[in-house]
């Protein structure tokens, strides 16, 4: 089957995801949607190393290894991180990362 | 023009703009929703790169796993307390910090010349090969070993974290 969909447009598509996942990072103060910032910049990297051993690998199985290696990261990432969401919200009663200071930074 | 660039063209849209609604969203959980649909897009992506295996962990991880531990997490801190304003006073500087980052991505990319066709067909046997590649001493045996212990005691902590005091 060819697509007809060149490498590069893939590529420029991860890059977009990411930059929208470094805007939310940035620009929110809800500890869950950054988490979810983050979940999106992570699925752009995934997504250029699927791209890339499409048509850069002839054997093809690097890319994917590493993508599963970094999907196993996510779910670690993502259950770590609303463990810890969960726990702030039972000691400080808010999820705002400017109410937060448990450390007194 | 391909019909596959129509199509990568469509779902690459549907992606942008279901992440936007993600990181832009008033409600928290509209957010999570979007945040779905960005997941399901990217599956349909890997179906167009001819990578079947990954569009399925895609839904079964992503959708599956994270994006419903995201929901559950958001009914059990009531969205966060702050629905209306939950954005902070900053988003003309990031949006400019993400939109340049994009525009020397872009022009790199661009101007690296990568190939425009893949070199060869999908391998009939791709997945067995991946699956003896992870399990073999000289291929990717040690990340994978290591990588399901980091998720055991991740899940471990978590529970410890998320424990009734």
């Amino acid at each position: 089957m060819i697509t007809g969909v060149p490498l590069s447009w893939y590529l420029i598509l991860g890059a977009a995801l990411f930059c929208v996942g470094v805007y939310g990072l940035l620009a929110n103060r809800n500890l869950i949607i950054i988490m979810m910032s983050i979940e999106l910049m992570l699925n752009a990297v995934v997504l250029n190393l699927v791209a890339f051993a499409r048509f850069m690998e002839p054997a093809r199985i690097t890319g994917k290894a590493f993508a599963i290696i970094v999907y196993a990261t996510a779910a670690a990432e993502a259950a770590l991180g609303l463990a810890l969401t969960i726990a702030i919200w039972r000691t400080e009663d808010t999820v705002t990362i400017e109410e937060i200071d448990l450390l007194q930074g | 023009m391909f019909a596959g660039q129509v199509v990568f063209l469509i779902i690459a849209c549907l992606m942008l703009g279901a992440a936007v609604r993600v990181v832009t969203s008033r409600r928290i959980f509209h957010a999570a929703l979007w945040l779905i649909g960005s997941f399901f897009c990217v599956a349909v992506i890997y179906m167009l790169l001819e990578s079947p295996f990954m569009a399925g962990i895609q839904l079964f991880i992503y959708i599956g796993g994270i994006a419903v531990l995201t929901v559950i997490a958001i009914m059990v801190t009531k969205g966060g307390m702050h629905p209306d304003s939950h954005t902070l006073g900053n988003g003309w500087s990031a949006a400019i910090v993400s939109i340049s980052l994009f525009i020397v991505m872009a022009w790199t990319i661009t101007q690296l010349g990568f190939p425009n066709e893949p070199g060869m067909p999908v391998a009939e046997e791709g997945l067995a090969l991946l699956g003896a590649a992870l399990v073999d001493p000289g291929g990717y045996l040690v990340p994978f070993e290591v990588v399901s212990v980091m998720l055991m005691v991740v899940l471990i902590g978590s529970l410890y974290l998320g424990r009734e005091r």
